[in-house]
């Protein structure tokens, strides 16, 4: 490894019921974590079709999070 | 809301009372307070915080915790150095927004309302009690409610769990239940119904922040009687948590330890050293019950709960006045939320006459027409939230951030964009800058999305032209060590809600009309009672019931535990039924298909036996799920194999028979026949106080009777535990066994025998009694048909699960459907009656409303490019997607009533036709695309 | 509100702002009446505010 450390860049689908609450929980209990994710909500991960997936790895992703 | 008041006088009768309060000064005028916390940082005087229990140091100005309602401060006058001695002063100039005021004076208000519901909570036990145990004396040994405070992660030590003697982390914790709870030397014979569940609760808690940590929990019994509750002690026991029956009889100071001297149950005196002590303590009746009761005149029982009966158990002694929660009796969450929409119901009853005439409905301007092609006005709001978002993200950098973006026409900060004062500023700058789009960069849109949705209405502009930023909870909260990259987080998402926000287009606002009748399906005490109360309610019911006649367990119930006669009551209810031209009864009947959804119910019931049955359809807003429960007869213990082995129902049936051997001469009743981890997997919440029932009325009728019960834990809770005091001074001998040494009923000649280890003599015993009784459990009757026909989920166990555990706990997953009685969960008819109370009040909400309203972010189906597959269908948990034929040919239509905007059907539809409201494919591609364009980063 | 008096058709005094004042005020707000929640302390939520977490799911409890 270089002695750049690796910063992925993640997109997180979070259904809205559950795991976007469990992020906002997280927050009430200021649990840390590293600031690498960015969260797109949706109502369900049933809602996430895989092409959205494929785009955002198109568009640069290093990893997708998906959490419902 | 009147906070910080006194209730001094009620006059008056049922539905024409008057209220005194007295409303003490906060001395913070509410309406200015922005709740920045400044005040709290420059006074000077040190006050006890009895949000936490005490365990850390506030300010006389403070708020007890954030996210408290009303969100304003105040000054408690006890500690206060100007309220005191007329000194300091100094959060006066120190308030930005002038909102202190020290010259509020009391104020008193008289308040004309037609009911009142007591609801005052509990009480603590008196430190008095606690003494033995060396609490006051010791620093490390703490109440229950000091622990909870302890283990949390927001509390005063956020979450670490340290010995307040020398900072260390404990090795060894005891918890020591039933303290101020089943002891007469306190006078509360009572059991608090609740600590067993939270010490099991903070144990595991404990576990999760140290696996290493020992825990050994002392306890007489474990009430964990609640639905699913056994489930957690056993998960509890499976990761080391120890349970050991014992009475702990002092607690006292041992090197830097604490030793604990107990007496286990075969007479054994054992020590045992610990670092923390945990005091489990019960929930006393309120402290102001004897004021309330003088005030209001209500009865209180011997303990100072509010007096009530079973059979109508939230009505006080006074008319119009109905109690709810722990003041009802120490009970959990679930229960008093379910009371307390009891209580509603009650009360929404007594004053139908008046319903509405009190409300102020709301009036909002006239929506402003945007079209798609109008130009985007995207004004961006960056919160600082106090300080929880401004003193980790730089808030001004990413507003003029936002504040270069294309179609970005206004952007500004706000110190707390959801005070008063905000939404005054937000609606200005809609209207001065022709806003048609808003992004609110703050909180978690789980919480304040309403509250701002609200907002734009107020301003003219469709509600969903809202797009939220969570740059607190999931950034600023969770990254507050790297503040930078905090900020470019919170940048990135910005520029993602912004280019959502071009194309979000307002959805109209969708409304469905009522059918103003319910269905109840089970005519059994749930079923009759929540019937009758919609009928009290002004709505009609259809009641229809499998069997013959309506009445169900309760048909099999002569008397109660507190002395009532069943059969007298059941009949008064059961001609209340009858005669109410509200409640249409169909016996003999079942439901056969229901399509629709809340608020437009069809269903076909099928009633009547043999030629006479015929099929009708009934129209009908909401269901009321009331299927009850029947007994469990395990093929165990010789049950139905010989004459002396009967299950309780059996034996009350005899009692209550006027054979002069009714009440036979030698019992042994053994407790959790075919339940806890046997045929049944729980705990069926009755059997214990069913057989103290039965064995305070064999007394009665022949007090020479030698009674035995052999029981795993007696779960006599509440005001029960009087009967099972009761009980063992007449000198009944209970005898606990354990679950790998179960009792034997064996057969010999004309005789039973039972075979069981006597875990007190430590020896095996047989004995030959007149009659064995078995306590067996409760079972749901057959929710396998209608889990399927009305998809409804049910528990491991086959009982209804409700919405949420302890929220919602009448609702089901469906809208429009709810459930009450043994179809839920075993339980007491008392407990029965209150949820079927509690089911009513929440079928009649829309009901009342006459119409349901329908989220706009449902799914919709473009015909022209529905091919008609059918997948959409078959993908829809909900059953919210139909096939229709549209000039002949097949296309699919979303009941936007039933949908829950999950969305499946958009991800799998082939053709792209259905399309989510404020989720299209276009809106989230262009978040995606945001994402990936990083801009300066 | 403001007035002394207050007189208003149709309206209930619940007694207690924790979790049960707060669920029938909310449910009868929904049946069609005005509350009046009247509570001692400085603000509603009761015990239950100082909750943790609850059981049996360890639910958060604000």
């Amino acid at each position: 490894m270089s002695d750049q450390q690796f910063n992925p860049s993640i997109l997180g689908f979070l259904c809205n019921w559950c795991c976007y609450a469990a992020a906002d929980a997280a927050g009430v209990s200021r649990f840390q974590y590293p600031p690498s994710m960015r969260t797109l909500r949706v109502m369900c991960t049933g809602r996430i079709d895989p092409a959205f997936v494929l785009r955002a790895f198109v568009e640069g992703a290093d990893g997708i999070f998906s959490g419902g | 809301m009147l906070t910080n008041a006194d209730f001094l006088a009620l006059e008056g009768t049922a539905g024409n009372f008057t209220a005194t309060i007295n409303l003490r000064p906060r001395y913070i005028d509410a309406d200015a307070c922005t709740a920045c916390g400044l005040c709290t940082q420059y006074c000077p005087k040190h006050h006890v915080d009895p949000y936490n229990e005490g365990l850390a140091i506030t300010r006389p100005i403070h708020i007890d915790y954030a996210q408290a309602v009303p969100a304003t401060y105040y000054i408690d006058p006890s500690s206060c150095l100007f309220l005191q001695h007329e000194t300091c002063q100094i959060c006066v100039p120190v308030c930005q927004s002038h909102a202190i005021n020290f010259k509020q004076q009391p104020e008193e208000r008289k308040l004309h309302v037609g009911a009142v519901i007591l609801s005052p909570g509990f009480g603590k036990i008196a430190p008095e009690t606690l003494a033995k145990f060396s609490y006051g004396k010791h620093p490390d040994v703490v109440t229950s409610f000091e622990f909870e405070r302890m283990t949390t992660a927001s509390g005063p030590f956020q979450g670490e769990i340290k010995c307040f003697s020398d900072g260390r982390h404990p090795k060894r914790i005891a918890f020591i239940q039933c303290v101020g709870s089943r002891d007469i030397g306190c006078n509360n014979g009572y059991c608090s119904s609740v600590c067993c569940m939270y010490a099991i609760k903070e144990a595991l808690v404990t576990k999760e922040h140290d696996p290493e940590v020992d825990i050994t929990i002392y306890y007489m019994d474990i009430r964990t009687q609640g639905k699913d509750f056994d489930a957690a002690r056993e998960r509890a026991e499976a990761i080391g948590i120890k349970f050991v029956r014992a009475k702990v009889a002092d607690v006292t100071p041992w090197e830097n330890r604490l030793q604990l001297t107990y007496a286990t149950l075969d007479g054994q005196h054992k020590f045992e050293p610990f670092d923390l002590v945990v005091l489990s303590v019960g929930l006393e009746s309120p402290k102001d019950a004897q004021k309330i009761a003088d005030i209001t005149k209500i009865n209180l029982n011997k303990y100072d709960f509010c007096a009530t009966n079973g059979f109508n158990p939230l009505q006080t002694s006074q008319g119009g006045i109905v109690v709810a929660g722990a003041f009802q009796g120490p009970k959990d969450i679930p229960e008093s939320v379910t009371q307390s929409s009891a209580a509603a119901s009650l009360a929404a009853a007594s004053l139908k006459a008046v319903r509405g005439k009190g409300v102020d409905m709301k009036t909002y301007p006239e929506e402003q027409v945007v079209a798609a092609d109008d130009e985007v006005r995207i004004g961006v709001f960056v919160c600082h939230c106090g300080i929880n978002i401004s003193s980790v993200v730089d808030c001004a950098a990413v507003a003029n951030y936002a504040g270069d973006m294309k179609n970005v026409t206004f952007y500004t900060e706000n110190l707390y964009s959801c005070s008063q004062d905000a939404q005054e500023v937000i609606k200005k700058k809609i209207k001065e800058h022709k806003l048609n789009r808003v992004v609110i960069a703050a909180c978690s849109p789980r919480t304040h999305e309403p509250l701002f949705q609200e907002t734009l209405r107020d301003a003219g502009l469709n509600r969903n032209l809202f797009e939220m930023v969570n740059i607190r909870d999931q950034c600023s909260w969770v990254h507050a060590g790297e503040p930078e990259l905090a900020t470019i987080k919170s940048k990135d998402l910005v520029r993602m809600a912004v280019s959502k926000a071009r194309l979000i287009q307002p959805l109209p606002e969708q409304t469905v009309p009522v059918t103003p009748k319910a269905l109840v399906i089970g005519a059994g005490v749930a079923g009759m009672t929540a019937a009758l109360n919609l009928a009290e309610q002004g709505f009609d019911s259809v009641l229809i019931e499998k069997g013959d006649g309506i009445g169900g367990n309760l048909q099999n119930l002569h008397y109660t535990l507190a002395g009532d006669a069943v059969q007298s009551h059941l009949k008064t209810l059961v001609d209340k039924v009858k005669q109410s031209k509200k409640v249409d009864v169909l016996c003999n009947a079942e439901l056969v298909q229901t399509a629709g959804f809340i608020g437009n119910f069809a269903s076909v019931i099928a009633s009547g036996k043999g030629k006479a049955r015929v099929e009708q359809t009934v129209d009908h807003g909401v269901i009321i799920v009331a299927t009850g429960g029947r007994e469990h007869r395990p093929d165990k213990y010789l049950l139905g194999k010989s004459k002396k082995v009967v299950t309780q129902q059996e034996l009350e049936k005899q009692l209550a028979g006027k054979a002069k051997t009714r009440a036979p001469g030698s019992i042994v009743m053994i407790q959790c026949a075919g339940s806890r981890g046997d045929d049944l997997n729980y705990c069926s919440k009755v059997c214990c106080n069913h057989a103290l029932k039965n064995i305070l009325k064999v007394k009665e009728i022949n007090p020479d009777s030698q009674i035995v019960v052999l029981y795993r834990d007696m779960r006599t809770y509440g005001f029960a535990e009087d009967a099972y005091l009761e009980a063992r001074k007449m000198g009944v001998v209970f005898i606990p066994y354990e679950v790998d040494r179960k009792p034997e009923v064996t057969e010999k000649g004309a005789k039973v025998q039972v075979r069981f280890f006597d875990s007190i003599m430590q020896e095996e015993v047989v004995m030959s009694p007149d009659l064995v009784a078995l306590s067996v459990g409760i079972v749901p009757d057959d929710t396998d048909t209608l889990s399927k026909l009305l998809k409804l989920p049910v528990t491991a166990n086959n009982f209804f699960l409700e919405a949420h555990v302890k929220l919602r706990p009448v609702e089901l997953a469906v809208s429009g459907v709810y459930v009450c009685g043994l179809a839920h969960g075993p339980k007491p008819v008392d407990e029965t009656i209150v949820q079927a109370q509690a089911a009513a009040a929440k079928a009649a909400i829309p009901l009342v409303k006459g119409y349901v309203k329908v989220d706009p972010i449902v799914s919709s189906v473009e015909q022209d490019k529905c091919i008609g597959c059918g997948l959409c269908v078959s993908l829809c948990p909900y059953g919210a997607i139909v096939m229709q034929k549209v000039d002949g040919k097949r296309k699919a239509e979303t009941i936007s009533a039933s949908c829950k905007a999950c969305g499946i059907c958009a991800a799998h539809c082939p053709t792209f036709a259905i399309s989510m409201g404020g989720f299209t494919n276009e809106q989230i591609n262009s978040q995606i695309e945001a994402f990936g364009a990083t801009g300066d980063r | 509100m403001g007035k002394a008096m207050n007189h208003r058709e149709g309206s209930v005094m619940i007694l207690g702002g924790g979790i049960a004042g707060i669920q029938a005020a909310l449910d009868l707000t929904e049946l069609g009446f005005y509350v009046y929640l009247v509570e001692k302390s400085p603000a509603v939520g009761g015990v239950m505010a100082q909750l943790d977490k609850t059981f049996p799911t360890n639910d958060c409890s604000l």
